[in-house]
């Protein structure tokens, strides 16, 4: 394939037609060149929304969040040229994985906090979406009393057309409750999305993994293996996911330290150009912790790696892989708690 | 919800409510009664086998006649046949449907309650529906004749009947469509054609039997590779296109067979699924495309199954544990054909790879040991052009480059050198090469990085090293500030002046910093941050090609003095080649050095009079 010979509309049929994945984001960052070459704003702008939809929900939250800088900016420079409504949108999926990045200090993300306050206003949407993450920023700061405050303000307001389906305001709520630790609460919470009567495009993929553990402490191992293996035939083969594979290799290493490794050497290709730090830092996290384990059984393992991973020639060295992992992992921990100013991220991982 | 100690009541049929249901919101087209009707009459077939053990086939006729607002349609079968008490039966399951809408026909699988529900989806046709039938088990024969508004008349019909069911519908208005002849019998063909029993169709005097009888390949599929022939031309009958190849296909319990017709042309990756599924004989699904893996978007199927439960329009399959069986055994079995063909028939599978070859890689990355049985075959893109796997491997470590961009700043430098670089940068490539020693243990594969195809070019000697020391200090401080650095190499073609490589942060450094610039003040700072985090691995370089007579005279000390500008200019000129966003200084640096050259040009021409 020829890419530089295509024009833009070529280049945007041809990524259209493809999965979510990095072979698509390639053709539409050409698209984008090609755009921009001939000065063409549209087309700039209608590209880099799909780098935006593509690269939030496919393991590339940079590029979404560049791509998005553009549409802001451009959106600014010229009033009334392009459609708020899914700007804004974007808007809210880049503040959902903002966080993750440890470059990025507070005071950059609460001003962008209030800018997304500032604009949601004036488009006549109420400060709902505004609270509601701030509850999710403060949580993944680990700062869980500051979120349960924004919280409580979430749940006295009406929601509103930029509000998050309810099987995800659900899910977001689960997945505080399992930060807090608190396992009755999950469970409760995760109930009307495990029976079915809420759900969408993510939920329950990403809600399983949340009540995996809290079964198994309380005892219920039956139920947790079940949907354990629903759970992961919904998260599979999608990068999206990175996080929950790690979850899933964390319950398995409980339960099924081979079925874990199999997981394990299912996703370690696409963790490694992953560009969501948190995500890979669980996945890592998890692994190493998997290997640990293995490091203790009888038999020798001979583990699958990609080529060019810093440890294709130490494949047979569980331990080995273990520590790699392990200090990769703490790695990105400590920048995060650098930023946040708080021990949570170390301290979640050494709990693990 | 029910409490023991209240009285339940039923609520009234609202037949125009269902009506409306059935038409609006849960079949596709009206043209559904006839399968409806088909459907009924097969179950009254099966329930009559089932209870008069043998001596009994079953069949089905079908007799139209008059044309247009006047035609009627008799749908007729020697089924077991429906008594008083079922007639109530029914007419009271359609009145416990009523009001669970739509779910009501996934809950309910009675023959008896389906039969009701069938015969409403004539009202989508006709106003009126008169139904003959006689039990085979006894009781007088009986006449129901329904309207639209819910009234009915049930009358007993005097003398002896033979056992079964006749439906009479008298054509609506605007429903002329629905009984023209030639309609009928084409679409009673599409829903019946794997019908084990005739229908017939009849109209003036002409009578057709529409389905063949059942070939032998429907009840144990691999018999359909002695009637190749037979199974390519049904194919073409049912499916209507001509297909050259196919798999048969079956699952361990035998509850599920088909045929996969392997598609005469390449497909799209994002291309429906149009798999044409039979539930019991009957046509369900035209539209499946859940019922196959998703890699296997290179054949359309006929299945026919009898374990799978349709939705409530009856037209897909619920996802559930036991689709998802189905679908990896018969995912299973195109796997194995493919494998023997790999061992036994290498040719026919080189002419499917050939078409399909996206297909194939996407198993391939899902399945292991499938990708290192036909991984030879797997054609690859490279500065050698378009080669299969097994011919590129030969050279180790084979070459390949993660992304398109990669491959592209490289290609064609790296063909000049005769070095071999595979363009990992479509889909599923990258990964299937940095697999593929993981199933040939005697290959390696390495990533190479744009900047790595210049080991294959030739260093200057030393002298010039030092003849040119002054130029590239020069060369090198003017293109600092744009963190990329100048070297001088000779290579291949000579008509190439300079290569512009840049590693992957760079690029990603570029994009972000043009992003900066349009950005509103809260995000340019947030960039500047994520930024600064890859500037340090950010660096790009551009090699000056000295095979190249202009690049050779430019270097020259005599020159000097327009050097900043030359190599200003060839680097503006390699980021527009790429396509890479220029930043505001480099927008400038381009328009200055355009000026600059038509400047000297005419200087040039001015004091040598134009004639060089």
């Amino acid at each position: 394939m020829n890419l530089t010979g295509m024009s833009y509309e070529e280049l945007m049929e041809e990524a259209y037609d493809l999965p979510g994945g990095k072979a698509k984001l390639e053709l539409l960052e050409q698209a984008v060149r090609v755009a921009d070459a001939a000065g063409d704003l549209d087309q700039g702008f209608e590209a880099r929304s799909e780098i935006v939809d593509t690269g939030s929900f496919h393991g590339y939250p940079m590029k979404a969040l560049v791509a998005f800088s553009w549409q802001l900016g451009q959106y600014d420079k010229n009033p009334d040229r392009f459609d708020s409504f899914t700007l804004l949108w974007s808007y809210k999926w880049v503040l959902d994985r903002i966080t993750s990045f440890a470059d990025i200090s507070r005071v950059q993300i609460e001003n962008l906090l209030e800018d997304m306050k500032i604009r949601f206003a004036a488009e006549g949407y109420s400060s709902r979406s505004y609270h509601y993450y701030r509850a999710h920023i403060f949580a993944e700061f680990g700062e869980l009393d500051n979120s349960q405050a924004e919280w409580d303000i979430v749940q006295t307001m009406d929601r509103d057309e930029m509000s998050d389906c309810p099987a995800c305001e659900q899910n977001r709520l689960v997945e505080f409750l399992a930060k807090r630790g608190d396992d009755e609460g999950t469970l409760k919470a995760a109930e009307p999305i495990l029976k079915g009567k809420m759900s969408c495009g993510e939920v329950p993929h990403v809600t399983i993994t949340k009540v995996l553990f809290p079964l198994l402490r309380l005892g219920r191992q039956q139920e947790a293996d079940k949907l354990q293996k629903k759970g992961f035939r919904l998260v599979k083969g999608n990068r999206d996911f990175l996080y929950h594979q790690g979850e899933h290799i964390g319950y398995l290493t409980l339960t099924d330290p081979i079925k874990a490794l199999g997981v394990f050497e299912e996703y370690i290709a696409s963790s490694l150009d992953h560009e969501n730090p948190v995500d890979r830092m669980i996945f890592n996290a998890y692994s190493a912790k998997l290997f640990r384990q293995l490091a203790g059984e009888s038999i020798r393992f001979q583990v699958k790696l990609p080529a060019g991973h810093p440890c294709e020639h130490q494949s047979g060295e569980v331990t080995l892989l273990a520590k790699h992992f392990q200090q990769a992992a703490f790695a990105t921990a400590e920048k995060l708690d650098k930023r946040n100013g708080n021990d949570y991220y170390t301290a979640l991982l050494q709990r693990l | 919800m029910n409490n023991q100690t209240q009285d339940t009541y039923r609520f009234q049929v609202n037949l125009s409510g269902m009506i409306n249901i059935l038409s609006n919101h849960l079949y596709s087209s009206p043209k559904v009664f006839l399968r409806e009707l088909l459907q009924n009459g097969i179950d009254a077939i099966t329930a009559r086998q089932a209870y008069s053990q043998g001596g009994y086939e079953g069949r089905i006729h079908v007799e139209v006649s008059r044309s247009s607002t006047g035609a009627t349609l008799l749908i007729e079968d020697n089924g077991i046949g429906l008594d008083e008490s079922e007639i109530h039966e029914f007419l009271a399951m359609i009145g416990q449907s009523s009001k669970r809408s739509e779910d009501f026909l996934q809950t309910n699988t009675s023959f008896i309650g389906r039969f009701g529900i069938g015969l409403l989806s004539c009202f989508m046709v006709s106003d009126d529906i008169v139904m003959l039938t006689q039990s085979a088990k006894g009781g007088p024969a009986l006449e129901w004749r329904g309207k639209p508004d819910g009234t009915y008349t049930i009358r007993r019909l005097e003398g002896i009947h033979a056992a079964g069911t006749k439906v009479f519908l008298r054509c609506k208005e605007g429903s002329e469509l629905y009984f023209e002849e030639g309609n009928l019998q084409e679409w009673l063909f599409h829903y019946g054609a794997l019908l084990p029993y005739p229908i017939q169709l009849v109209s003036n005097q002409t009578t057709r039997l529409i389905n063949p009888p059942s070939p032998p390949w429907v009840k144990d599929p691999q018999l359909a590779r002695k009637h190749r022939s037979e199974v390519l031309a049904f194919g073409r009958q049912v499916l209507g296109e001509t297909f050259r190849d196919f798999i048969p296909l079956h699952t361990a319990s035998g509850r599920t067979g088909g045929i996969a017709f392997i598609l005469p042309q390449a497909v799209n990756l994002g291309a429906k699924r149009n798999h044409r599924v039979y539930l019991k004989h009957m046509l369900v699904s035209e539209a499946a495309g859940n019922i196959l893996p998703d890699w296997a978007f290179f054949v359309k199927c006929l299945i026919w199954t009898d374990e799978l439960q349709p939705t409530a329009s009856r037209e897909h399959f619920y996802e559930n544990v036991q689709l998802e069986q189905v679908r990896e055994e018969l995912g299973n079995t195109i796997r194995q054909e493919l494998m023997r063909m790999a061992e036994y028939d290498p040719d026919r599978l080189q002419s499917i790879i050939s078409l399909h070859a996206l297909s194939m890689k996407a198993l391939a990355v899902e399945d292991s040991s499938f990708y290192s049985i036909i991984h030879e075959w797997l054609p690859f893109e490279s500065s050698f052009g378009t080669r299969p796997l097994g011919e590129l491997k030969q050279q180790s470590p084979l070459y390949f480059t993660a992304t398109l961009d990669e491959y592209r700043q490289i290609t064609h430098v790296a063909s000049a050198q005769s070095m071999l670089v595979v363009n990992g940068g479509y889909i599923y490539d990258a990964e299937l090469l940095s697999l593929l020693p993981l199933i040939d243990p005697d290959v390696q594969t390495e990533r190479l990085l744009p900047e790595e195809v210049s080991l294959s070019f030739t260093d200057i000697t030393p002298q010039e090293r030092l003849d040119y020391y002054e130029s590239v200090r020069l060369a090198d401080s003017v293109l600092q500030k744009f963190r990329c650095q100048v070297q001088l190499r000779r290579f291949k073609p000579e008509e190439i002046p300079v290569l512009y490589t840049l590693s992957q942060e760079s690029a990603q450094w570029r994009v972000m910093e043009a992003a900066k610039e349009v950005s509103t003040d809260a995000l340019s700072s947030v960039l500047g941050s994520l930024g600064a985090s890859i500037k340090d691995a950010a660096y790009a370089t551009l090699y000056f090609n000295m095979n190249n007579p202009v690049i050779a005279r430019a270097f020259h000390p005599a020159h000097i003095a327009m050097l900043p500008s030359i190599v200003e200019m060839l680097y503006c000129n390699a980021l527009m080649m790429g396509h890479y966003p220029m930043n505001r200084q480099e927008t400038a640096l381009l328009n200055k050095g355009i000026i600059q050259f038509i400047d000297w040009g005419m200087t040039a021409s001015h004091s040598t009079g134009g004639d060089e």
